[in-house]
């Protein structure tokens, strides 16, 4: 559409020249000129044509001007078509004019003027291109109104079947959802998700039901809500996100749900609070899978073997309370950390031949030594087993349990019996020996005082009889012990002591001991005095071969009770301030021929003396501290005080059942 | 002649060391008859007189605890010493009045058979 378009111009007169004329004048305007020689002619263009002025004459045969302005006026298309009258002025032409004042009409009196016709065609042309215009921006705008509309209308289509699809999206949700319509959250609906977990119908308000009591409390931490603390009433009311909180929702039909609930206000546009939006995520399962979890590894904490798990390349990522105590090592100390370097692990067989059946099969099982983190050695029966993970990495399950004290009881169950076994035939030995031996004692008994023997052989069966005399007291000290009648009768411990100190008082004074004596009792006991004075010769006898070049002797005999069994007792100790027993040595004390006096001692006398002590259902123990100038020995010996008289209670017990 | 010698009957089944106990007991001022059975020993304590009896325990027949109660049946003042190879006293030794080992030695066998004689002398003497 160029900026300025040409308009029609209709120019009637019954005379050419004039129509010549007027044509002349009007070309310098640039616009179409249509030239009608008649009224006829004149409609017949206005009808195929946009006219924008009809310039006529007024005096035409025929058809004058007026008529054919009536003409044209009658019709509803050129009503404001200008005309431009050109005739005399005369005063009722004039009056008829004033009849066309509606429209646009004009006249130019004769003689035509040509600026003014051209000035007044100039007008109305322009006038007409205005309309023209106006029409076609017209037409335009209601184009582009219609366009928009339907537009609007797509889009509002759209608009509802993304509500629906979103309606839709709602109801099948597992994730409950809710929706208060009003700033104070009177109403809320749930979805299908919510409305089930709350045990009401889809649609209800959430806050009211038929029996004016909801079918739901929602509990937080214990403490149950009221209808303001819950998430959406939050949110509406404090205009702001309310995180992600851990409900329970207890239904009075019994039923109990955990949810996850988060909530947010909706806005109107003008920034007011319209409502709020809240989810809530059901985590009942979840949460019941949490609390088998969690009980599992309460019980993993309450097994007292280690129980740990790490990857292939040993590093740590569980450690129950069993192995912190087992190993004296904290979880938090440990994690991350290799476990064959902290537990400094012995395998019994390379550790090839461990991850290779692990990895094949998935499990293994043996003995591993480990050391404790204050650097005990400790033998642990190890049980593994390789368990795919998450996320394709694997792990080694390990259970250890500490089976130290089981080996060391089982090692000290097959010594005992070893010494048992070589105690009795020892026994059958010296019992074998003993006939002979009484033989021979005798021969030499009466040989050695035989007239006919001169010095040398009386010498030598001397020499004989003391050899004897070894033999004799190995004998003795092996059999099981020797009583001289067979009840036992009350002995008084302290006097033992002193019979044994009497007998040993020859040797304590020229190894230059002091002997100190502290009796707070007599220690009256029931029992068999040659035997109990035995074991105190024994340990006295080894306290003072201990300290050679003298030291303090210390003898001791009260009344207590045994801690560990609470009975009551003598206790007699023996301590001495000589050479002190080597830890090595320690263990092996009480063993049958255990001697650290090379060939001097027979090695029996302690195995004997417990022997004995353990007739009496007493303890015999020792403790010795080894100090930098000196060290202390104690041996100490219990004897239940009222053993013997239990014992025949239970005997008679026994026989009068 | 009627030696006033105290009678001890020695009891064993071995011969070697019932000579060689016999000896020891001679020198050291007894009479003594030796037996080398239970059965023959009870037949000998009733026939003539005895003043002790030492017997050793473990021996074919009749063992030295029952030898000590078929003596103090029919004489029960008649102390018995009962000598073992075993150093524990056996359990039925309730006839016996002494128990001594045979580790002990000749010297403590002659100790333990005077301190029985004379405890069993004491009533006697005393009426």
């Amino acid at each position: 559409m160029s900026v300025n378009p040409k308009v029609n111009i209709l120019m009637v007169d019954d005379q050419p020249a004039k129509l010549l004329s007027y044509e002349v004048i009007l070309s310098e305007l640039g616009e179409n000129l249509i030239k009608a020689t008649s009224g006829r002619e004149a409609l017949e263009y206005l009808l195929k044509t946009d006219v924008a002025v009809v310039l006529m004459d007024v005096s035409m045969p025929e058809l004058n001007g007026f008529e054919l302005a009536d003409m044209i006026r009658q019709h509803p298309r050129f009503q404001k078509t200008a005309i431009i009258f050109i005739s005399a002025v005369h005063l009722t032409d004039l009056d008829r004019l004033k009849g066309y004042e509606r429209g646009a009409v004009d006249y130019i009196s004769v003689p035509v003027i040509p600026e003014l016709l051209r000035a007044k065609v100039s007008v109305f042309a322009e006038l007409h291109r205005k309309a023209r215009q106006l029409e076609t921006l017209n037409r335009q705008l209601e184009e582009r109104v219609l366009q928009r509309t339907a537009e609007i209308r797509e889009l509002n289509s759209e608009l509802q079947q993304r509500v629906a699809e979103l309606e839709t999206i709602m109801q099948v949700l597992p994730m409950g959802v809710a929706v208060a319509h009003d700033p104070e959250c009177r109403f809320i609906t749930g979805n299908a998700a919510l409305s089930d977990l709350m045990g009401m119908k889809q649609g209800d308000n959430l806050l009211k039901s038929g029996d004016g009591e909801l079918p739901y409390d929602i509990y937080q931490n214990g403490q149950k809500l009221q209808p303001g603390e819950f998430p959406v009433q939050r949110a509406a009311a404090n205009r702001e996100l309310v995180g992600t909180v851990e409900l329970e929702v207890r239904r009075r039909d019994g039923q109990m749900a955990h949810v996850l609930a988060s909530a947010n206000p909706l806005f109107d546009d003008s920034g007011q609070i319209r409502g709020a939006v809240g989810v809530f995520f059901d985590v009942t399962e979840r949460k019941s899978l949490e609390d088998i979890l969690r009980e599992r590894a309460e019980l993993l904490d309450l097994a007292s073997e280690a129980i740990v798990v790490h990857d292939s390349a040993g590093i740590l990522s569980f450690w129950n309370s069993g192995a912190e105590a087992l190993y004296g090592w904290k979880r938090e100390e440990v994690l991350g950390e290799d476990i064959n370097r902290i537990l400094r692990t012995g395998f019994p067989v390379p550790q090839k031949e461990v991850e290779a059946p692990l990895a094949a099969a998935g499990r293994w099982e043996g003995n591993l030594t480990h050391y404790t983190r204050d650097g005990r050695e400790l033998i642990v029966a190890s049980r593994q087993a390789l368990k795919l993970g998450s996320r394709g990495r694997s792990v080694i399950l390990e259970i250890n349990r500490d089976i130290t004290a089981q080996l060391q009881a089982e090692e000290a169950l097959r010594r005992a019996e070893r010494l048992g076994a070589m105690g009795r035939v020892a026994g059958i030995i010296a019992h074998e020996i003993n006939n002979p031996l009484e033989a021979i004692s005798n021969a030499f008994y009466l040989l050695r005082e035989h007239p006919s023997l001169d010095e040398e052989a009386r010498y030598y069966a001397r020499l004989a009889e003391q050899e004897l005399a070894r033999v004799a007291h190995i004998t003795r000290q092996t059999l099981s012990f020797y009583r001289e009648s067979q009840y036992p009768v009350s002995v008084a411990i302290s006097e033992v002591l002193d019979n044994v100190l009497e007998l040993q008082s020859r040797r304590v004074q020229l190894n230059g001991i002091i002997l100190e004596k502290v009796y707070r009792t007599a220690g009256i006991i029931q029992g068999f005095p040659v035997e109990l004075k035995q074991v105190f010769l024994n340990i006295v006898g080894n306290a003072i071969q201990a300290m050679p070049q003298g030291g303090r002797l210390r003898v001791r005999v009260y009344e207590c009770i045994e801690p560990s069994t609470g009975r009551q007792g003598v206790r007699a100790s023996v301590c001495d301030t000589g050479s002190g027993i080597d830890p090595e040595h320690a263990k092996r004390l009480f063993e049958p021929f255990f001697t650290t006096k090379e060939t001097k001692g027979t090695g029996l006398g302690l195995w004997i003396s417990k022997g004995i002590i353990q007739k009496y259902e007493g303890t015999i123990r020792f403790r010795s501290l080894r100090f930098a100038r000196e060290h202390a020995t104690c041996f100490s010996v219990f004897i239940p005080g009222t053993a013997f008289g239990q014992k025949q209670e239970l005997t008679v017990s026994l026989a009068a059942s | 002649m009627i030696s006033d010698k105290p009678v001890i009957l020695c009891v064993d089944d071995e011969e070697n060391p019932l000579i060689l106990r016999k000896l020891v007991l001679e020198k050291a001022g007894y009479e003594v008859v030796t037996s080398t059975s239970a059965r023959s020993a009870v037949e000998i304590v009733s026939s003539r007189h005895v003043d002790l009896v030492l017997s050793d325990h473990l021996m074919p027949g009749a063992i030295g605890t029952e030898l000590a109660r078929q003596i103090k049946a029919n004489h029960p003042t008649m102390p018995v010493i009962l000598l073992s190879g075993v150093n524990e006293m056996p359990a039925d030794a309730g006839a016996v009045d002494v128990f001594l080992s045979k580790a002990e030695g000749p010297e403590r066998l002659c100790e333990k058979i005077a301190a029985a004689l004379a405890e069993y002398r004491k009533p006697r003497s005393t009426p």
